[in-house]
């Protein structure tokens, strides 16, 4: 995979990928800003929707990956 | 791809007898119909509105005149970005593009709200006529034999006019404010970047990609918000060919920056202050939750088809542009309309988006446009469907329209005592529940939800004229603080602060009010004229203890307070 080639376009199943990878990335750094910031107060109602999107961004991309090539 | 079917319309309409899609064309023609009729109620009410504001010479929505100060000031070739802590306290949190485009009409016309509101109410118009056009877009290009190019451009008039219905864009349309504009480069930026990507000629797609990438900048030195719809673009373009988003993406990032820079330098940092410093501000999930609950309870009929078309293109079909679009600014304007002074026009453009998706599933639906990539989840959900395919086809044709319908009984607003609107309401019982002769479909009940909408009388145009004639009644030497622009250009008065600027920079730290405080405690001023007192707490105080109450003017259902200068200040 070339991503940087003149004709590449994303398939499903990539897109899948970089979902699943972002998604899972945002989750770890939304609880590590908590420890970074000492979070005190606990997961706030704002963080807690975070995570939620976070979640449904892994779910999305997991449920993408089955599609294969086709284009995204 | 596979059509749903796998067979023409005219195959599936003699294997299922005259026939079940026929009748469901039919049908649903006859309810696009009922659902263009009320959008086009809605128009009636929107231009009348829009005519009896663009003739009132004061502030309607708080913030207007101050619009009109920026113009005036690049008109003479100054910057709006000014030090805040000295004389005349002025300065903007917005970015200049909207100002200067009227910078024209200042010229000609010298300080007018007209023009501003003109402007903004044209951009509604092209924006509606932007969402049509890619529904109709979308509609010719899966058209399929059975598709009538009257019913494409029905389909896609009542969409560009649900978004005109929207009451959300009803209350800022024609509002002296630079918010409208930036939704409408917002859309158009999409439009001609997904044109951009068609075009098999480099030169010409290079060129049409410019404009594109021009248009994205356009809105967001109209409005910082733009920056969701850039993100869009991006995404967009990234998935599509990720080479092409990194080298148009640094651009735009170079050519967006090295005009944020230079502003930076010409202002001296006030651009920078102002801007940014200013619009870090509170943040409220109650007035978040609260918008979002009225976004959904207005456009809730709309946003179903919108998102099935998501779930549709995301595991039937490509990804188009205007999907992420709908996402990202949904997402992230919601989140932004609970930063203080935000309000439910943060909603503008995930309405225009959720336009757009509602209009291309119904408008591919008549035309029989849909294609389903075969896949794991076609052979699931889809291909046992394919039997019933008319029929479900015939369905959809009578619900998305009904669709429309229930998203014009949804949004109902229009004033209750002015012809022709208050026959239509004794009609149809709709009462006034505002308290200004006006029905609004949320009542101005929910916070930070534009109380504005009614119709100005010439009681408010009185009243505006008495405030007015109280400040020329103050020596043209002695300065009169007025918390609204308008009055002091009637009067022929220096404007002096912008009050909401000023309070969020002192809430920031980033405003120093010794200066003005020292200016309210020495008296220096004859006059002031306040509304909702947004100034910082100390300047507040200072014109309590300095100035006291004669008088309340009330004008467009608000009360304004008149001050002199008291005999001996309080303690």
């Amino acid at each position: 995979m070339n991503l940087f080639k003149d004709d590449f376009q994303f398939t499903k199943r990539q897109l899948g990928l970089l979902c699943v990878g972002l998604g899972m990335l945002a989750f770890v750094g939304l609880l590590g800003l908590d420890l970074v910031t000492g979070g005190d107060g606990g997961i706030g109602p704002a963080q807690r929707i975070g995570l939620g999107l976070t979640v449904a961004l892994v779910v999305l991309g997991l449920s993408l990956i089955p599609l294969g090539d086709d284009k995204a | 791809m596979a059509e749903l079917t796998g067979k023409s319309s005219q195959e599936q309409a003699s294997d299922s007898g005259i026939n079940i899609e026929t009748i469901g064309l039919m049908a649903g023609r006859a309810l696009l119909g009922v659902a263009l009729v009320m959008m086009v109620f809605y128009l009636v009410v929107y231009v009348a509105f829009a005519a009896n504001l663009i003739q009132f010479p004061y502030d309607y929505d708080q913030g207007e005149g101050f619009e009109l100060v920026d113009v005036m000031m690049f008109s003479e070739g100054e910057f709006p970005y000014a030090d805040i802590e000295t004389y005349p306290f002025y300065g903007s949190i917005y970015p200049p593009l909207y100002h200067v485009l009227l910078v024209p009409f200042a010229w000609a016309f010298g300080p007018e709200y007209w023009y501003g509101r003109l402007f903004s109410f044209v951009s509604t118009l092209v924006t509606a006529g932007a969402i049509a056009y890619v529904v109709h877009r979308e509609g010719r290009r899966y058209a399929t034999g059975n598709a009538t190019r009257w019913t494409t451009r029905l389909i896609a008039g009542v969409a560009g006019l649900a978004w005109l219905a929207s009451p959300i864009v009803y209350h800022i349309g024609p509002l002296f404010r630079q918010h409208i504009s930036m939704v409408m480069f917002e859309i158009l930026a999409l439009v001609v970047l997904v044109r951009a990507l068609e075009i098999d000629d480099t030169g010409k797609r290079r060129r049409w990609l410019l404009l594109g990438f021009a248009l994205l900048i356009a809105a967001g030195y109209t409005k910082q918000l733009a920056a969701f719809t850039a993100i869009t673009a991006l995404i967009y373009l990234f998935i599509r060919n990720p080479r092409r988003a990194v080298v148009w993406g640094t651009g735009f990032a170079l050519v967006g920056g090295a005009i944020f820079l230079g502003l930076t330098i010409g202002t001296d940092g006030h651009w920078w202050t102002q801007t940014i410093t200013a619009n870090v501000k509170d943040f409220s999930l109650d007035q978040a939750r609260g918008l979002f609950d009225v976004f959904i309870d207005l456009h809730f009929w709309l946003l179903i088809p919108a998102g099935v078309f998501i779930l549709y293109e995301v595991y039937f079909d490509r990804i188009s542009v205007y999907s992420i679009w709908f996402v990202a600014v949904t997402g992230l304007n919601a989140y932004a309309a609970g930063t203080w002074g935000a309000g439910d026009s943060y909603y503008a453009t995930p309405i225009a988006a959720t336009c757009v998706l509602a209009g291309i599933v119904t408008v591919r639906t008549f035309n029989g446009g849909w294609r389903f990539n075969q896949n794991v989840y076609s052979r699931a959900l889809v291909d046992p469907l394919r039997r019933v395919a008319p029929l479900v086809r015939a369905a959809a044709m009578i619900a998305l329209p009904v669709l429309f319908i229930l998203y014009g009984r949804a949004i109902v607003h229009m004033p209750t005592n002015v012809a022709p609107f208050d026959t239509v309401a004794d009609v149809f019982g709709i009462e006034d529940n505002t308290g200004y002769n006006f029905h609004d479909p949320n009542g101005y009940v929910t916070y930070a939800y534009a109380q504005i909408g009614h119709f100005l009388t010439d009681a408010d145009r009185a009243a505006g004229d008495e405030i007015v004639a109280l400040m020329n009644d103050i020596p043209a030497d002695v300065p009169v603080l007025s918390e609204e622009a308008g009055f002091s250009f009637a009067a022929g008065r220096e404007v002096i602060t912008n009050p909401v600027v000023l309070m969020i920079l002192w809430e920031a730290g980033a405003f120093d009010s010794t200066e003005l405080v020292n200016m309210l405690n020495a008296q220096e001023f004859g006059m002031v004229v306040l509304r909702a007192q947004f100034y910082p707490q100390d300047v507040n105080r200072a014109i309590t203890v300095n100035y006291e109450e004669t008088q309340r003017i009330r004008m467009n259902g608000f009360d304004y307070i008149i001050k002199y200068p008291r005999a001996e200040p309080l303690e």
